[in-house]
Order: structure tokens, then sequence, then C-alpha cells
């Protein structure tokens, strides 16, 4: 991969929970190529929002520790002051949420949600030609009765429109990094359809790269270029996304797949067997090993790095080159 | 074929203004798995509820082994209610935090008057073919696993010994690693018990895989019933066809074409003329917008509510 735009190395996050503390990140190397679109899947728990979280530096309260490494174009992202942080978000990085309910302030009016965004970039650009800038964004992004829209507040909008209104201010903002956190959800099947082209139909407008998380396989496998899988705060496999899913080389992925329902299977419906591990008292080696068919001696003492597997790709497991 | 268990009969539903379920006619064949799909507000929740007598029809019938649902239930609602069972779709939500879990298991045999402690020995076999240890009966909820929580669910509707299930988004916020055990269970119980489920499911690759029929709800209408078989390979209503051709498959090789339907679902209130899906229909002509099409037999054992059935074929 040539340069990256966004190098993850050691990332690790803790918080504090009644329990003890809990490991929600622990040591994830993870590159973002510049231009790509980079799918994270994994299961609830595993890490995948708490990774997005941490590159707007969007942290709650209960976080202990953070420690690592995020360069992003040439700037460590967690060694930054809070003000140059916060000239960062919604500019160089932006975000799509799963619920635009709660990223849209209820109070403005959809014209004024994205002529704050053209203001950030052209603070002295006159309202009449912002709000044309915002109208023609709403009508780029395929919704209709634009002018009118721009009037309307976020409740009067279906959920499909209020999406495609947060993607309307992401692209407008211009951003190297957006960051799209399951953007579709929480929307029916033919409205989600209808944002995933969407997506596809503008990705070339975004200059920069696209962070997609989803728990859905077959979304990612369709819109991304390269797949990372996380479970228990960690990567355990990254690659491109039609190479990693042809013929994937960490157990876990694997099983995964294995789980999914695709079209003439037959037979019994498979599952992982076991149950997440525990984030205040995860397993002392590879955090798989426990529900791992393949798992030896050294699975369960030692974690495995994250290292080379071919092409373009790793994995974190100490027995891949030796796995049927 | 035999007398289906359930079959509803022109049952409609209205609220006010509001049609949620209108003109709907569908039977459930005893002993076999009916999946309902569609999208919000389509009607599929009214439905389960017309079944469950926990919502009166406005007009039609809903029949319940060939008697009507209002006079089971006015003839002895407990007596019915033992007889179709629901299964709700957060099944640690659905469990009492201070309420053990043999309390919750129990509570139906009080509300059912059952003797106790036949109801224990029933329910200790329960446990065990649900795999689980007989001591969860001392624990609260929130001291089982989800898994554990999703199986006491599936205990106390089979507790009752019931005919039917009702099972509303059973695997719906469910990681995909751990739907496949629930739904093992779930067919297993099904060909050791004969039971019929209805299952309402907005997974179609869970409805494919699991269920016999399939039906497609839009608008508070049945668009499509049909085997599963035949409706997933050949959609015979255009929203079917559009509605399965958004699911992405994971290989490369066995991902289609998209069919992107235009605008979204029109508000109930005020339903569009003719047939309720032809402003988005890409294939509808100009009597689609006039005529409202009946639910018609186009094949054995599928009926299709359109105009011109299999004229929007899934994409390759």
């Amino acid at each position: 991969m040539a340069e990256p735009l966004v190098s993850i190395r050691g990332l690790t996050l803790e918080a504090a929970t009644r329990r003890g503390v809990a490991r929600i990140l622990s040591g994830v190397d993870l590159d973002i190529g510049r231009g790509r679109i980079l799918g994270i899947v994994g299961e609830s728990g595993s890490g995948k929002s708490s990774l997005a979280n941490c590159l707007l530096r969007l942290l709650p309260t209960n976080v202990t520790r953070i420690a690592g490494q995020v360069d992003f174009a040439g700037a460590d992202l967690l060694a930054l002051g809070e003000p140059a942080m916060a000239e960062m978000r919604g500019t160089r990085i932006a975000m799509i949420f799963q619920d635009p309910m709660t990223a849209l302030n209820p109070l403005f009016t959809i014209g004024t949600h994205l002529v704050d965004v053209i203001r950030r970039r052209q603070p002295g650009l006159p309202g009449a030609q912002a709000l044309e800038k915002a109208e023609a964004m709403l009508r780029h992004v395929a919704i209709p009765d634009p002018r009118a829209r721009l009037a309307a507040y976020p409740h009067e909008l279906s959920g499909g429109m209020r999406q495609r209104v947060m993607i309307a201010m992401a692209l407008l903002a211009g951003p190297e990094l957006l960051l799209a956190d399951e953007p579709t959800t929480a929307l029916d099947a033919t409205v989600e359809a209808q944002i995933v082209a969407l997506l596809e139909a503008l990705r070339s407008e975004v200059a920069g790269s696209i962070v997609f998380i989803s728990h859905h396989l077959g979304l990612v496998a369709q819109l991304c270029d390269d797949l990372c899988v996380m479970y228990g705060g960690t990567v355990v496999e990254t690659g491109p996304v039609t190479k990693v899913l042809a013929r994937p080389h960490h157990p876990y992925t694997r099983a995964l797949l294995a789980c999914e329902i695709e079209a003439d299977d037959e037979g019994r419906l498979v599952s992982i067997p076991g149950e997440v591990p525990d984030p205040v008292f995860p397993p002392p080696g590879c955090v798989f090993a426990p529900r791992c068919p393949h798992a030896e001696a050294i699975c369960h003492a030692e974690v495995p790095p994250l290292r080379a597997a071919g092409a373009g790709r790793t994995a974190a497991c100490h027995l891949f080159e030796r796995l049927p | 074929m035999t007398a289906p268990l359930v079959a509803f009969e022109d049952a409609a539903v209205t609220f006010g203004k509001l049609r949620a379920l209108d003109d709907v006619t569908l039977h459930l064949p005893r002993g076999a798995i009916t999946g309902l799909v569609g999208e919000s507000g389509s009607g599929k929740t009214t439905l389960c509820r017309t079944l469950l007598g926990l919502t009166p029809l406005s007009s039609g019938e809903v029949l319940f082994d060939g008697m009507p649902v209002r006079t089971h239930l006015a003839r002895g609602a407990r007596a019915f209610r033992r007889r179709v069972q629901m299964l709700l779709q957060d099944a640690v939500a659905s469990l009492s935090p201070r309420m053990r879990i043999g309390s919750a298991l129990e509570e139906p045999l009080r509300i059912h008057r059952l003797p106790l402690e036949e109801g224990r020995e029933r329910l200790i076999g329960i446990l065990r073919r649900l795999g689980l240890p007989e001591d969860i009966r001392g624990k609260y909820p929130h001291q089982i696993s989800g898994g554990q929580a999703r199986r006491v669910g599936v205990a106390r509707a089979l507790l009752m010994r019931p005919e039917m299930i009702v099972a509303d988004e059973p695997t719906a916020g469910l990681d995909v690693s751990v739907q496949g055990e629930l739904l093992n269970l779930l067919l297993d119980l099904q060909r050791e018990l004969g039971l019929t489920y209805l299952l309402v499911s907005h997974n179609l690759n869970v409805v494919r895989r699991i269920t016999d029929r399939t039906a497609v709800m839009y608008l508070g209408q049945v668009v499509e019933d049909a085997p599963t078989r035949e409706l997933f390979h050949r959609p015979a209503h255009p929203y079917t066809a559009a509605l399965l051709s958004t699911n992405p498959a994971v290989q490369a090789a066995r991902r289609r074409a998209r069919i992107v339907l235009q605008g979204e679902i029109p508000s109930m209130l005020a339903p569009p003329s003719g047939c309720r899906f032809h402003p988005r229909c890409p294939v509808a002509q100009p009597n689609c917008a006039i005529d409202p099409p009946a639910l018609a037999e186009v094949e054995p054992g599928r009926s299709v509510r359109c105009h011109y059935p299999f004229s929007l074929p899934l994409p390759a």
C-alpha cells in the first residue's frame, strides 16, 4: 500500500465500569489507504464504533486510558490539543451516524444545518449564496423539492431523507476522512438500497477515504475496497475485501463467514459456540482462542501479533499458515 | 391440502382513518413455518396481533382451527392463549429483572391455573430439552447469558404446549454468530412437536432458509403469498423482486444487480389509488394507477396482488 491516510498503531482504550476496568480496544494496528473505502465488521462489543470514535476523539467520560498513535496525514490525533482537534471535526474528518435524528439539532432547519457546514469552510460567504449551495447539494443527494426542504425541521423528514441530509452535510464539509457508522442499519430495505446506491454514486466525489462500519457483511462486500475484521477489541484480519472473503486466514473470519446464510445453503445453520470475551477479564492469549476450533497451547498463552499474510493482507493468528 | 390452522379471510383493521390491515387473505398451513416479510408500517405486527386476539378486526375474520378467534376468546380466552404462544423479540427485556428465572417460568402455570407440581415436571423436561441447567431457575436475568435468556423465552412459550408460535423478529438485534443456534432450536422443536409457526422477520436470509411459505406485505396488504423456494427463485410481484434484490450476497459470484425503487413508502393515511405499489413500481402500466388489483392465484398455491405478475424478473 502507498502511504496510508491514517495509520493506527497500538491503539488501546480502557474504560471504568462498575465491575472494573474494561479493555475496549487492545493494541489496534490499522492503516486506512488514501481514497479507499475500508469496511470494518465485527459483532456487538468488538470495538468497531469505539475505534471510529477514537478517530474523532469523541469518547465517553468513563474512559480512563487511551494509548498508542493515530497518525492522520502527519498529525498524531491523540497528541493534538482540544482546540486543534475541534478544528479537525466536521472539516477534515466527518462522521455519518446510525441515527441521524441524534446528530441533527431538532430546533434548527435543514437549511441552517447545511449553511453552518458551508460557513465553516467559507466564513465570508453571503447568506443567499450559502443557501443556494445548500439547495444544490440537497438536489445532488436526490432529495425531492430541495428548496422547500431547506425550511423543514429534522422531524418533518423521513429516516431515509434525514440520512441523505447527513450525507449532504458530509459532502459539503469535503473531508479527507469520512466515517460512516452503520449508516443504513435503521432504514428499511428498499430505502437502504437507495442510500447504498447513493453512496456508490458519490464515492468518486469524496476525495479522501471512507470508513464504513457495519455488521452486515454482504453490504460491506458490495461497497468496500478493503476489509478489517474486529473481535473482542482487536483487529484479527485485514486485506482487500474480495481476497479476505474468498479465502479468509483467521479462524474468526472463517467462522463469521460460515454463519452467514446464503442462497442455496442447506442443512443445519451454523453458529459460533461460546460467548464473546468479557472486556473486564479478557483471556490471556488470543482473544478468540476460547471459541476457536484450532486453538493450541500457544494460543491460550500468547497474544498473536497482527502480521503480514500475503499481498496487502494481515492476520492475527499464531497458526494461520498451518490451518487446513 | 388439509385445512389450514389459521385463515385470515378478508381481514381488515382500521384505526380511525388509518387502514392498518386491508383485505388480507392468508392461510397458514398446519405444521408449517410461514414467514412474513415487509417494511415498517406494512402491517406485519398488526396481523400478528389480530391472530393473538390483541387487536380486534374491523371486518373480515381470522379463523384458528376453523373457528373465529373472537369466538375462541368469548368461549375462554385462557384456553385459546395456551394454544397460540408468542415469542418476543428481546428475550432479555421480556424477563423481569426482579424475578428469578424459575418464577418467571412458573408464572404462566399460575395464570393458567395449572397444577404447579405437574407443571414443574414439565418445565424440567423442557429445560433439559433446551440445554438449560436446572439451577438456572434460581438465577436472576442479569446472571444468565443472552443465549440462555433466549432459550428461557422459548421455554416459557413451550410450557403451555402450544400448537402455534408467533415469533416477531426473533433474530433482530442478534449477532450472526448466535442466530443459527436459535433458528436450529426453533426448527427442531417444530419437527418434534409438529408446531405451526408464523415468523415475522426483515431478514430475508433467515426467511429463505427456514420457512416453508412466505407472505410479503406492503402498506397493509399481502401482495404475494407463495412457497418460499419459488418466491425467492422467481418472484411474481415487482415489490417482492425489488425487496429480494436489495439483499447483497457476501460472495461476489452470488451478487445480483439491485432494483432501486424510487421514492419512499407512502403514508398509510393516504394510500395511493389503484395498486398501492404503482407510484414506485418500475413496470407500472396506466391502469395500475386506477384499478386496485385483487390477490389472485397465479399458480397452484401461489397468490399475487398484481395486474402484471412476473413482469419484473430478479436481476442476474
